[in-house]
């Protein structure tokens, strides 16, 4: 899934561990220069970095805290109780909870399965420099770059079963239905998922970015060993492309575990929660007052969060460099 | 590179049908905001004919949009500039002194980009209500800076890393301050990630909805994206003038981004890039 707040976060991700070995050598020879500046600074470097400090500590560490904390809780607007681990109990038999896993589950397969591998071909395509690939390239990723608050109209009005554009255009090619595709128990869930699954830009623009930085004398050497393009993309380009898949799948990972407005605006998690993620579970929990519960859900969305961060790094090797 | 004509079809089919699939129902909605409301529902008509601005006319005289479009731009504007303010403050001794915990303090700036964020709805409600910040505008700007901080950070702790380490030694030389040193010396080189980072912030701020609806709900306090999303509920029947609100919903991200390109390209691939 492919969102604003994504597109931010395939910075951070792409740099920071990887970056990291690199860099280490590199910044002590820098900093080993940088000693007589530093000399006499450090109340100036102590006021600077504060107001980072402040706002890290507020809105990050201690919500973090306070997430997993009052997640043990009864809490709300008329109280606090600790119950060690009822609210955990009461998760493990909530029909409810037990569908916004599985819907959260199903989003983040389709992102991993569908997502990731449309950018990535996009990628390639575009990055041989087919003819408009400019244009093609501000096509594909105009969808990441407006809300989806916006997007979430868009599909309402698509897939409204009056004037809808999908059913027009099933009328026009001998298929009329009257459809209400979003409050359908058997097309709700794929509707949703249907508004962002090809919304593969920040998946396309990391990965042309990767290509672009291969040496070009990888790919002499294959194709003076005679090489179809098709070899070149199979054997060379792909394998060195692991790292960026890498980073691309934690972003979609993240998307789709926080994913919250699309199925907010769009369907509230109906019908009958066939389309409630962990998200707008969460948020539906809060807005009836039950804070504690609702950072039960919180915790269990932040964890799945960390824990495919750990698996997807493993796996991906993120981190080691192939070129 | 020479393809068999089989392989370029394929390739054409894929390449129209992800377009088709992930910008034709914007291009539908937009092309619709300029119908009337018999047009929209008489099926068949791509083309508005004849063009029509009654969505727009009845979208700007039922709900203050203005107004609207000011909110999101104050806090747009306001979160960039506070979050580029704190993130250089923060960046520059993390990229070019020494000092403890100097290591601690850039991965823990930098893993809160990990943070599924939704997963926090109720203690950033506290938090903000705590310091007497809820459904105030000022809070919300304060809390887009903290929200967008660390992607500020690494971008910009990225590029300052990268520059020359002697920058800084004739002016440090001279006796210049730490605050002398960045306003003088480090400001002005920042200016490529200032930009990059803050167009991916001004964005993003634009397009947020989940922390306008839970932290300012008061109609005074919201963004174009919460007030459109529940014009929509209030008004069900006025189809022309929703979509005329989604359309201006999205001008000014594409606007942005078209015109910026290089700069919101930049920032997502500096970091995964190199």
């Amino acid at each position: 899934m492919s969102r604003s707040q994504d597109i931010a976060r395939a910075r951070g991700l792409g740099v920071g561990p990887r970056a990291s070995v690199r860099e280490r050598s590199r910044a002590s020879r820098l900093l080993a220069r940088l000693e007589p500046p530093t000399r006499g600074m450090g109340l100036g470097i102590a006021i600077s970095l504060l107001p980072g400090i402040a706002l890290f500590t507020a809105f990050f560490l201690v919500p973090l805290g306070v997430v997993v904390v009052t997640s043990l809780a009864n809490w709300g607007p008329l109280g606090f109780a600790f119950d060690g681990l009822k609210n955990y109990r009461t998760l493990s038999h909530d029909a409810a909870f037990w569908a916004a896993m599985k819907n959260t589950a199903l989003f983040a397969a389709a992102g991993v399965l569908l997502q990731v591998p449309v950018g990535v071909t996009l990628a390639i395509v575009l990055a041989q420099r087919i003819r408009g690939w400019r244009v093609l390239r501000v096509i594909y990723f105009l969808p990441n770059i407006v809300s989806i608050a916006a997007l979430a109209l868009v599909y309402l009005t698509v897939y409204n079963p009056r004037y809808g554009l999908l059913n027009q255009v099933l009328g026009a090619v001998g298929l009329p239905t009257s459809r209400d595709w979003l409050f359908d128990l058997h097309t709700a869930l794929p509707a949703v998922a249907a508004t962002w699954i090809f919304t593969a830009g920040i998946v396309m623009i990391l990965t042309m970015a990767e290509i672009a930085g291969i040496p070009v004398e990888v790919y002499d050497a294959a194709r003076v060993d005679g090489a179809s393009p098709w070899q070149l993309t199979r054997h060379i380009t792909l394998p060195l492309l692991r790292n960026i898949v890498g980073v691309c799948t934690i972003l979609v990972l993240l998307a789709t575990i926080g994913y919250f407005d699309g199925v907010y605006i769009m369907t509230g998690g109906g019908p009958a929660n066939h389309t409630l993620t962990l998200a707008v579970y969460a948020f539906q929990q809060y807005s009836d007052s039950d804070w504690g519960y609702a950072n039960t859900i919180g915790t269990v969305l932040i964890a799945l969060g960390l824990v495919s961060i750990v698996l997807v790094r493993r796996a991906f090797r993120i981190g080691e460099r192939d070129f | 590179m020479l393809l068999r004509l089989p392989v370029r079809i394929a390739r054409a089919a894929f390449l129209t049908f992800v377009g088709l699939a992930c910008l034709g129902p914007v291009v539908w909605v937009v092309l619709s905001s300029f119908k009337t409301q018999a047009q929209v529902f008489g099926a068949g008509n791509l083309i508005p004919a004849p063009f029509s601005l009654s969505g727009y006319r009845s979208l700007f005289t039922e709900i203050p949009l203005v107004h609207y479009l000011l909110n999101t731009l104050l806090y747009a504007g306001g979160g960039t500039v506070g979050a580029l303010s704190v993130g250089l403050l923060a960046a520059y001794p993390a990229a070019r002194m020494r000092f403890p915990f100097r290591r601690s303090l850039t991965v823990l700036f930098t893993v809160a980009l990990a943070i599924p964020i939704t997963g926090l709805i109720v203690p950033e409600f506290v938090i903000m209500r705590d310091l007497r910040l809820f459904d105030s505008q000022f809070g919300l700007v304060l809390f887009y800076s903290a929200m967008w901080f660390p992607l500020t950070f690494v971008i910009l702790r990225a590029q300052l890393t990268g520059l020359p380490p002697s920058i800084e030694e004739a002016a440090a030389l001279d006796g210049a301050s730490y605050f002398q040193l960045l306003r003088r010396v480090i400001l002005p080189l920042a200016r490529p990630g200032l930009a990059t980072a803050g167009v991916l912030v001004f964005i993003n701020i634009w397009n947020d909805f989940l922390f306008n609806l839970l932290l300012a709900p008061s109609t005074a306090h919201q963004n174009v994206q919460v007030s459109l999303t529940l014009f929509r509920g209030q008004f069900r029947t006025d189809i022309t003038a929703i979509l005329a609100g989604t359309t201006v919903m999205m001008v000014i991200p594409v606007l942005t981004f078209v015109v910026l390109q290089r700069q919101v390209i930049a920032g997502l691939t500096a970091g995964a890039s190199r």
